[in-house]
């Protein structure tokens, strides 16, 4: 193809503006079945990513990598903390008390954690973290549901009795926790009745030795069970790939479907144009001249197409994201490039074989007006 | 350069469609310069012969030399290069892009020879008297007009060969007259090679020469 100048470049748009605005209707027919591919492929990968992103994430919500949960029975010994601690290659552990507490009866889950030892990363704080004894956290759903605000005195009920905490602030993470209880160990111990026990304890190890800690733990520790990141992920994982299958499966459909549909926009388009297209031959077009129109209609076909799949594929996934697993979806920034990608693609691949086609059209036959 | 005398030479050409032979071994050959007036009953074989002059369509045997190049041999772009840079089309339908106006449809054969001036294209428009048209829309201008801006396309890029097929076709006697008075005048200010195709004596006797076909076969060739 030769080059053309940008005098050429602003000849051509001009030339090009004048068809397509000839048929919009096509092109935004066209673009709008593109986007809805995009958008599926988008909001699949998402929803994956957002899931994905899941995995594990109990752990690594507490910056832990190993969690040792109770063998028999559902409590383990406090005395188990501080020999983990002295496990090499253990670089910090902190015991957690799970139970439930009442508010006017109502059940409501209850953390007990090191409020200090928390690693806060994925997590939202509105308001301040507990600072004293009978200050607690309370998740989002939770303030959203009992009208909660920062300062206000909550009564709680539980096997230990009845007291009230002061709620100092509120968390966001998308889990569990949003609608739970989160107070010191020490608190929930006395709330709950129980005293020096745990009912999980997180573990964070030296990456790359995490084998070897979970080891040492059952072997150390009685009564434990202690499995990794990895071996959490991976468990929930394999729930998760035939869901997986079944997404990749409707992707495609998708993509089929689209093509075909744009596939048959630009046939109808290029079929339309056949006196046309004879007539720039006839004026002595070339190949590359011709079809350099219906080629710039497919790329604006697959970008726009691409660009508004993505901001819809984006959108759906958050809002499914949040109402069927209350979590946000960060997708890779080189998705949007993915998703532009993808329409082009779609575009190109439909426009190719009618617009081939265009080309074989027998020019003096068109032009005499068979 | 080609020899002057042979500028447009067909040896033997043929062209067999499934159900008919168009043409049969038509052997001629026209001067630069020349106005040929090719008539003939219909189905004779004129539209296929002017498009297999254009490279719009193939011979199935023989050759067709213009201007020293065998245009049976070249490749598709070669071919449309060939097209833009030497012949201008006149149809009988005036084959204008509907959804542009005058001026831009003379444009667009500049586009594709080199590039689009505006003010050429116009001057172009004025010298085939639609100065006062050049934005309107094929849809708002008569038949003869249309014409005119064919006329004006096909010259735009100052072919050396001007191809008509039938080009008064659907104009009253009026018109016709117009029509050939302007190619006559633009035909004697720039001395290109037209071969017109036409049912119309009156239409063919503005030709120094006139071939008359039959059945796929030229039966005379006369010189005025
Ligand atoms: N694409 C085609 N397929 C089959 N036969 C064709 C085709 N084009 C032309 N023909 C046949 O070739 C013969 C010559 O056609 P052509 O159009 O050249 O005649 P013509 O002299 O231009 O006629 P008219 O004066 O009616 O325009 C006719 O018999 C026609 O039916
Ligand atoms: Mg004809």
């Amino acid at each position: 193809m030769k080059v053309l100048s940008r005098f050429e470049i602003r000849r051509f748009l001009f030339f090009f503006a004048r068809s397509v605005s000839q048929r919009k209707g096509r092109v935004v027919i066209a673009s709008l079945s593109v986007m809805l591919a995009v958008a599926m492929v988008t909001a699949l990968a998402g929803i994956n990513s957002g899931i994905r992103e899941k995995l594990g994430a109990e752990l690594k919500a507490y910056g832990a990598n190993i969690i040792v949960s109770p063998r028999n029975g559902d409590s383990i010994e406090a005395a188990a903390l501080d020999k983990i601690r002295g496990i090499q290659h253990v670089e910090d552990a902190s015991g957690q008390v799970l139970g439930k507490v009442f508010i006017g009866g109502y059940a409501i889950e209850l953390i007990g954690l090191n409020i200090d030892r928390l690693k806060y990363s994925g997590w939202r704080f509105i308001g301040d973290r507990p600072a004293k004894r009978n200050e607690v956290l309370a998740g989002i759903d939770l303030r959203d549901a009992l009208r909660l605000a920062p300062g206000k005195t909550l009564s709680l009920e539980s096997n230990g009795g009845k007291a009230d905490f002061i709620v100092s602030g509120f968390v966001e993470k998308g889990g569990p926790e949003d609608s739970s209880i989160i107070m010191s160990i020490e608190d929930a111990w006395e709330l709950t009745g129980t005293n020096n026990v745990f009912s999980a304890i997180l573990v964070r190890g030296e990456p790359g030795k995490l084998d070897g800690i979970a080891r040492d733990i059952v072997r150390d520790v009685p009564a434990v069970a202690a499995k990794t990141l990895r071996q959490v992920a991976s468990a929930e994982e394999s729930l998760l790939s035939k869901m997986q299958l079944l997404m990749t499966l409707v992707t495609l459909i998708a993509l089929f479907a689209s093509t075909v549909s744009v596939a048959s926009t630009v046939s109808a388009n290029v079929f339309e144009r056949k006196k046309e297209i004879g007539l720039m031959k006839a004026l002595g077009g070339s190949r590359s001249q011709i079809t350099l129109f219906y080629t710039t209609e497919a790329v604006i076909i697959g970008l726009s197409g691409g660009l508004s799949g993505f901001i819809a594929g984006y959108l759906s996934a958050q809002a499914i994201s949040r109402g069927a697993f209350g979590s946000f979806i960060h997708l890779p920034q080189w998705m949007i490039l993915l998703s532009l990608a993808m329409g082009l693609s779609i575009a190109l691949t439909a426009s190719h074989f009618p617009v081939r086609g265009a080309m074989r059209y027998d020019a003096a036959a068109i032009l005499r007006g068979e | 350069m080609g020899s002057a005398d042979e500028f447009i030479k067909l040896r033997c050409v043929s062209k067999e469609y499934a159900t008919a032979s168009a043409l049969r071994g038509i052997d001629m050959v026209v001067e630069k310069g020349q106005w040929v007036s090719v008539v003939g009953p219909s189905g004779s074989g004129k539209s296929t012969l002017l498009n297999i002059m254009s490279g719009l369509d193939n011979p199935t045997s023989g050759q067709v030399v213009i201007d020293s190049t065998d245009i049976t041999a070249m490749k598709e772009d070669e071919m449309a290069r060939f097209r833009r840079e030497k012949i201008g089309f006149v149809f009988q339908q005036s084959h204008l892009i509907p959804y542009l106006n005058a001026v831009e449809n003379v444009m667009l054969a500049q586009y594709f020879h080199s590039i689009a001036d505006e003010r050429e294209a116009a001057d172009s428009l004025e010298r085939v008297g639609m100065g006062h048209r050049i934005d309107h829309k094929p849809s708002q201008l008569s038949g003869g007009e249309q014409q005119r801006i064919c006329i004006a396309r096909a010259l735009i890029n100052s072919p050396q060969i001007l191809l008509a097929d039938e080009p008064t076709g659907n104009l009253d006697r009026e018109n016709t007259r117009k029509i050939l008075e302007l190619l006559n005048r633009l035909y004697s200010e720039r001395q290109f090679t037209i071969i017109l195709v036409t049912h119309d004596p009156f239409v063919a006797q503005w030709g120094r020469r006139t071939i008359t076909m039959e059945d796929g076969k030229i039966i005379r060739d006369e010189y005025r």
